[in-house]
């Protein structure tokens, strides 16, 4: 086994220490709020370290089981709403039951009169603006008593006009959000006047208008924070957070402490997907109330609450206009778009998405509504884009009579690895024994088979805002520490497993510590950065720790410092006449007292970014009750070095889940007239259970092979919708081109509802 | 949740006294507590005392050895989904109580509970909608999101009745026990079954205050008896029906003697549709008896602005469940 050259840099520095080295300047990714934003750095310019080729991974590049699986399934894991301490109380969030109104009644002496509540505090008592707007929280001994006290309030409201929906939103003199109505102004751009003549000069031409709901995170884990004050000058805060240091960061603020003196805890979370970068209004009231009472504050969100105000997908409504020539060339393409972000403006990446188009124009405007602002979700505004896009790919193929796969690789840049990954997908879901490549096939039978292609693309790159620390004390024990926090993506794994395989020890001799603002700085978890900020940054401290232990080796072997090897038979020396290992732990009892630390920065030639993602769905449609059945899904996904096998085939599985979900069952119900969500909870929020999950194949797309890191969480989870859909009408001629797609929209389709 | 007192009786004529004390205040029964607890939770429901009835032996008898189907009110549905000779002699039944939810509720829920149980309608489940059936002046599905609300039956509330044991068991001919303190009344399980227009619009049976299901009987199947429940759901894991059918007939000599057939999930009770039984009586089942089975079964629907796929997707289930019987 070869050993990759050991870098000549300073042992034990950081950067700061190291001689200035030269510049350059990159671009890499700045994520704002979960969306990720192409912003130009200066790095230096000295490649430190490496990743070692492929084929020489012993541990990374393989499948790892994750190092937290048999806590979590065991329930040892501790997740926010888990913690318990002495004192603590319980406190509950009232929240506006009407999208606008004005509060006309709370009766907070009842509320402090219940047993066992503590503290009552009126949020706002005037009016609401949206529906969902917090109002009152309540703090008891017990949740059962917190719950009581808000009951107590008997709160009334008197309901101002609303608008909640397109068409209401969208009236002249309709109630608005903002001082300028509710429709924002146009965003464009290309050029209408050519786009429309090449539309016209098309030999095929189609029409459509499309429709998305609004998506919900769904975290399994509602949003909360259990706030640890008790007075004093410290307080700990465990946060259900993608942001560790940001959330202890902005409690210090509001419970008046300095930054230095809070300490941020998110050991395991249960999920964010783009909702929980901040610590919101909750957060705020937990640190309010902890400071006031000087008690511990558990307050994590209710199911509907969490339905309410705790962020969502913006949907909105398209209207795409496009046309091809007859080999399918796109010609025109022409797009009018309305953003539903509730009191946000929504999210929509720009059409036609991955495709261009001879001639383009788009016009996209916000529509605002009084509902809680969209934010950011796994691949903000690109599913959105996807469905519509990916939909009209194929109305124009089967206008024009153009194989499905063909059509895309005519409209893809003909050196993007959307072309092979196309032919592998189209291998994988049977393509080449489908009949029904041109045309759809008939609504006839109980199962009419039908497949359905969409691609995607993600940044996922990195950025230099990691500190981690390897430290490898003198029993042997070896930790890896940043105060990162693991969102379910498996960074506790690689952390592990990185410093495994530079040492040559089994992942479990690794400790991996995060989840702790004390720990090194990190990256807030949004847009796919996490990995590609981090995995470098833990090569760069773990390559530094083996440079360091080699140098100390060195000198009290009385060998040269360059030729050690760490390997699992133990350490060996190329030097040595007759080289026998020397064990790892026997190794590390050389070691001074205080052990060895090394501390790792971003390396940015660790990394990479731009993924390039492609599925494909088969479904099984029955005509007879429009049930659609997802077959087999097939996702291939460049993901640049990959780091672990098992760990990506498992986010592009829930990625592929959520997009299930967004095509047959998922999305926001609201009752216009009565201004309710009829559907807050998971009863009538239909997410996919284990029968909706279909056969998945998760293909990591080995013919990327740059050796850098790229986060891949994004890009399985754009793509789905529009190949069901697709799917669905290939199967029986049914195009749904409103989400989801439940069975009365497919017998509507197909033209057996009178 | 409204705090409450959980009292334990040990026999039924306990049970009963404890829930016809008014003076003590409103109560409920408990059974597997599925439905109940969620309108607890929801503050649909609010009793005082809640009367346990699982402190009660005796009560979750399960027992065909008489020829009919006797089951104790208090019997879960995962051990009527698993018991053979259900599945081999009331296979509506079985077939149904598997439908149910997921296996943790069907290991809690009761067949008693099953069929008491109250509407899904997500206005009726919401408290801010002070809806007609919790005793408000406007049934909001009829102008609102109605697309899981009634096409049959409906007016002035247009709940379906959500239970998928009631059409099954319709379609076998059962009888439903009921015991209060002026005694035992028993009765078919549809007459059990109460529409809003004939009745009061905040409850679905006949059920009165202080009175408790005791016993479901199951007749004996006659020689040549088939069944089915066949249910469609949104989402095939867990859900309740966007519609259903139960589904017997009779077959003598390769034609049908004798069919009962209920539907579910599309009006306020499990309807029964006798004109479309009678449709295949002497004849053979073959497509053209289904298609002309479910047309008549579904003959006088109204559908609301959102429901009307509601009609070609019961008539598919009704042809299916028929033709299934007859291979």
């Amino acid at each position: 086994m070869a050993l990759e050259p050991i870098p000549s840099a300073p042992i034990l520095s950081t950067r700061e220490d190291a001689q200035a080295p030269k510049k350059k300047k990159i671009k890499t990714t700045k994520v704002v709020n979960g969306v990720d934003t192409e912003v130009e750095i200066e790095v230096d310019d000295v490649p430190t370290v490496a990743w070692p080729e492929r084929s020489k991974l012993r541990v990374l590049n393989h499948d790892i089981p994750r190092v937290d699986g048999p806590d979590k399934v065991s329930g040892a894991a501790r997740y926010t709403h888990d913690v318990r301490l002495p004192g603590m109380v319980y406190a509950q969030i009232l929240v506006s039951p009407l999208p606008r109104a004005k509060v006309v009644k709370l009766d907070v002496e009842a509320a402090r009169k219940v047993k066992g509540v503590v503290h009552v505090l009126v949020i706002q008592g005037e009016s609401t603006g949206w529906l969902g707007d917090p109002v009152a929280a309540v703090a008891a001994e017990t949740l059962e008593a917190a719950q009581d006290g808000l009951r107590a309030l008997a709160p009334k409201f008197e309901a101002l006009p609303w608008s909640v929906d397109h068409e209401t939103a969208t009236k002249s003199g309709a109630p608005a959000v903002t001082k300028n109505g509710n429709l924002g102004k146009p965003e464009t751009d290309g050029d209408e006047t050519k786009a429309r003549a090449a539309l016209q000069a098309s030999p095929t031409r189609v029409k459509a208008t499309y429709q998305v709901p609004i998506q919900h995170h769904a975290c399994l884990e509602t949003h909360g924070v259990v706030v640890d004050y008790r007075g004093g000058t410290e307080a700990t805060v465990y946060c259900s957070t993608q942001y560790t240091h940001g959330f202890a960061a902005e409690a210090a603020e509001v419970l008046g402490l300095p930054a230095s003196s809070v300490t941020g805890i998110n050991e395991h979370m249960g999920g964010g997907f783009g909702s929980k970068f901040g610590m919101d209004k909750q957060g705020q009231v937990a640190c309010q109330i902890a400071k006031e009472l000087k008690r511990p504050v558990h307050l994590m969100l209710g199911r509907r609450e969490e339905f309410l105000m705790s962020g969502n997908r913006s949907g909105g409504i398209q209207t795409i206009e496009a046309g091809c020539e007859a080999d399918g060339k796109f010609t025109g393409f022409l797009v009018q778009a309305f953003k539903h972000g509730g009191l946000g403006r929504g999210s929509l990446a720009a059409l036609p998405y991955c495709y261009s188009a001879a001639e383009h124009y788009r016009s996209v405007q916000s529509v605002r509504m009084h509902l809680d602002a969209n934010r950011a979700m796994r691949a903000p505004g690109s599913p959105q884009a996807s469905f519509p896009m990916e939909s009209i790919v194929d109305e124009l193929a089967y206008a024009a009579g153009i194989d499905l796969v063909a059509i895309r690789k005519r409209n893809l840049p003909r050196d993007a690895s959307w072309q092979r990954q196309l032919d592998r997908a189209a291998r994988e879901i049977g393509w080449a024994d489908h009949p029904h490549k041109t045309k759809p096939g008939p609504a006839l039978g109980t199962e009419c088979i039908g497949i359905g292609f969409g691609v995607s693309a993600w940044g996922g790159g990195g950025a230099d805002e990691c500190e981690v620390e390897v430290r490898i004390e003198r029993d042997g024990s070896v930790v890896t520490a940043c105060g990162s926090q693991d969102l379910g993506t498996g960074t506790r794994t690689y952390m592990a497993a990185i410093t495994a395989e530079e040492f040559g020890l089994p992942v479990a001799a690794v400790a991996a510590r995060l989840g702790n603002s004390r720990l090194g700085n990190s990256v807030a978890s949004g847009g796919s950065v996490t990995t590609a900020s981090l995995a470098p940054a833990v090569k760069d401290a773990a390559a530094k720790a083996r440079v360091a232990f080699a140098t100390h080796l060195a000198a009290v072997l009385g060998l040269p410092g360059d030729g050690f090897r760490f390997e699992p038979e133990g350490i060996l020396h190329d030097g040595a006449k007759a080289p026998t290992a020397m064990s790892w732990k026997k190794a590390c009892g050389t070691l001074p007292a205080e052990g060895l630390r090394a501390n790792g920065r971003w390396v940015e030639s660790l990394a990479s970014r731009g993924v390039n993602c492609t599925q494909a769905a088969r479904v099984a449609v029955d005509p007879g009750t429009g049930r659609v059945l997802v077959l087999h899904m097939v996702c291939v996904q460049e993901v640049g070095l990959p780091l672990n096998r098992l760990a990506l085939r498992s986010q592009i599985q829930g990625g592929m889940i959520q997009a299930l979900g967004y095509a047959i069952s998922e999305g926001r119900v609201i009752d216009p007239v009565l201004g309710i969500q009829l559907n807050p909870n998971f009863e009538d929020y239909k997410v996919p259970h284990a029968l909706e999950i279909p056969r998945m194949t998760a293909i990591i797309d080995d013919e990327d092979t740059r050796q850098g890191v790229i986060g891949v969480g994004e890009p399985p989870v754009i793509p789905g919708a529009g190949a069901i859909a697709n799917a669905v009408h290939n199967a029986c001629g049914a195009r749904v081109r409103e989400l989801p797609i439940t069975p009365d929209k497919v017998l509507q389709a197909l033209g057996k509802v009178v | 949740m409204k705090s409450f007192r959980l009292v334990n009786p040990t026999t039924l004529d306990e049970a009963i006294d404890f829930a016809s004390d008014r003076a003590a205040g409103s109560s409920k029964f408990l059974a597997g507590g599925q439905d109940l607890l969620t309108e607890m939770k929801e503050h649909l429901s609010g009793p005082d005392r809640v009367v346990n009835l699982k402190s009660i032996p005796g009560l979750d008898a399960l027992d065909s050895s008489g020829g009919s189907l006797r089951i104790g009110a208090l019997t879960t549905l995962s051990r009527i989904e698993r018991d053979a000779a259900v599945r081999a002699h009331w296979t509506a039944l079985a077939e149904a109580a598997h439908s149910v939810a997921s296996p943790q509720i069907r290991t809690c829920g009761t067949i008693g509970g099953n069929l008491c149980q109250r509407p899904r309608c997500w206005y009726y489940r919401l408290e801010e909608a002070n809806c007609l059936k919790k005793g408000g002046t406007e049934c909001f599905s009829y102008g609102g999101l109605n697309k899981y609300n009634a096409i049959l039956g409906g007016g002035p509330t247009y709940i379906v009745h959500p239970s998928d044991l009631a059409p099954a068991l319709v379609a076998l001919g059962a009888e439903i026990v009921l015991r209060s303190k002026s005694g035992e009344r028993r009765m078919p399980l549809e007459k059990f079954y109460v529409l809003p227009a004939d009745g009061d619009v905040t409850k679905e049976t006949v059920l009165a205050d202080g009175e408790i299901v005791t016993e479901i009987v199951v007749p004996k199947p006659a020689a040549g008896t088939r069944s089915t429940y066949v249910k469609f759901k949104e989402r095939e894991s867990y859900d309740f029906a966007l519609s259903a059918v139960g589904a017997s007939v009779v077959l003598e000599g390769g034609k049908v003697a004798a069919a009962r057939l209920c539907l579910g999930a599309v009006a306020p009770v499990p309807w029964r549709v006798e004109r479309a039984e009678k449709v295949l009586v002497g004849r053979v089942l073959d497509e053209t008896a289904a298609r002309e089975a479910a047309n008549e079964a579904l003959r006088g629907a109204e559908p609301l602005s959102q429901n009307a796929y509601k009609v070609p997707l019961t008539k598919t289930l009704v042809e299916r469940a028929l033709l299934a019987l007859a291979r």
